[in-house]
């Protein structure tokens, strides 16, 4: 199982995708 | 309330593989600095990003696993795609049309690997092709009516 190993920091998600080449995939979420 | 797909293992590895995900919680009394400025308005919102942050699709409401699998392709394919990448583009579309065909982006995905291939190859016969595979078989498509000026180009 490919479990998804989700970024908080959307700084830190952009600077994974540069490194990995990727587009970044974001999710808005609301707990309610 | 949007963890449905996400417990889908086809989606998990698509994600994992294709992206780099990324959750940001959403507050309404007092909104994020990320929901001001990507004007989030509804949850769950899903936005497609390149890694300089500039936004290629976004999809606004819950989607069901096959329609959900199907946009993570297309919505890869539309990054490509507005980055001018055509072949990779092209290959996105292919996928979504090939293993998706009742979801709701498949149509999307033929009008815009019409568009892909003519930007590369630049035979309009490509386009062409769209507007005949619409018609054939999603009629009733939006995509079918948007394809109509293509209906004059020689096969």
């Amino acid at each position: 199982m490919a479990e998804i190993k989700w970024e908080r920091d959307f700084e830190m998600a952009i600077a994974k995708a540069k490194k990995e080449g990727k587009p970044v995939f974001h999710d808005f979420w609301f707990d309610g | 309330m949007n963890a449905g797909p996400y417990s889908d293992e086809k989606v998990q590895k698509f994600i994992e593989e294709e992206y780099v995900p990324l959750k940001s919680q959403c507050f309404w009394k007092e909104r994020t600095e990320l929901m001001k400025q990507f004007d989030i308005a509804w949850t769950p919102t899903f936005l497609f990003q390149d890694f300089g942050g500039r936004v290629h699709r976004k999809l606004v409401g819950y989607i069901p696993v096959d329609d959900f699998l199907a946009q993570l392709k297309f919505g890869k394919g539309m990054v490509f795609f507005e980055k001018e990448r055509h072949e990779e583009a092209a290959k996105r579309f292919r996928m979504v049309i090939e293993e998706h065909p009742n979801a709701g982006a498949a149509p999307e995905a033929i009008f815009f690997l019409g568009v892909a291939e003519y930007k590369k190859t630049h035979e309009a016969s490509a386009l062409r092709r769209a507007y005949d595979t619409l018609t054939e078989k999603y009629p009733q498509s939006e995509w079918a009516r948007r394809a109509q000026p293509y209906s004059a180009i020689p096969k």
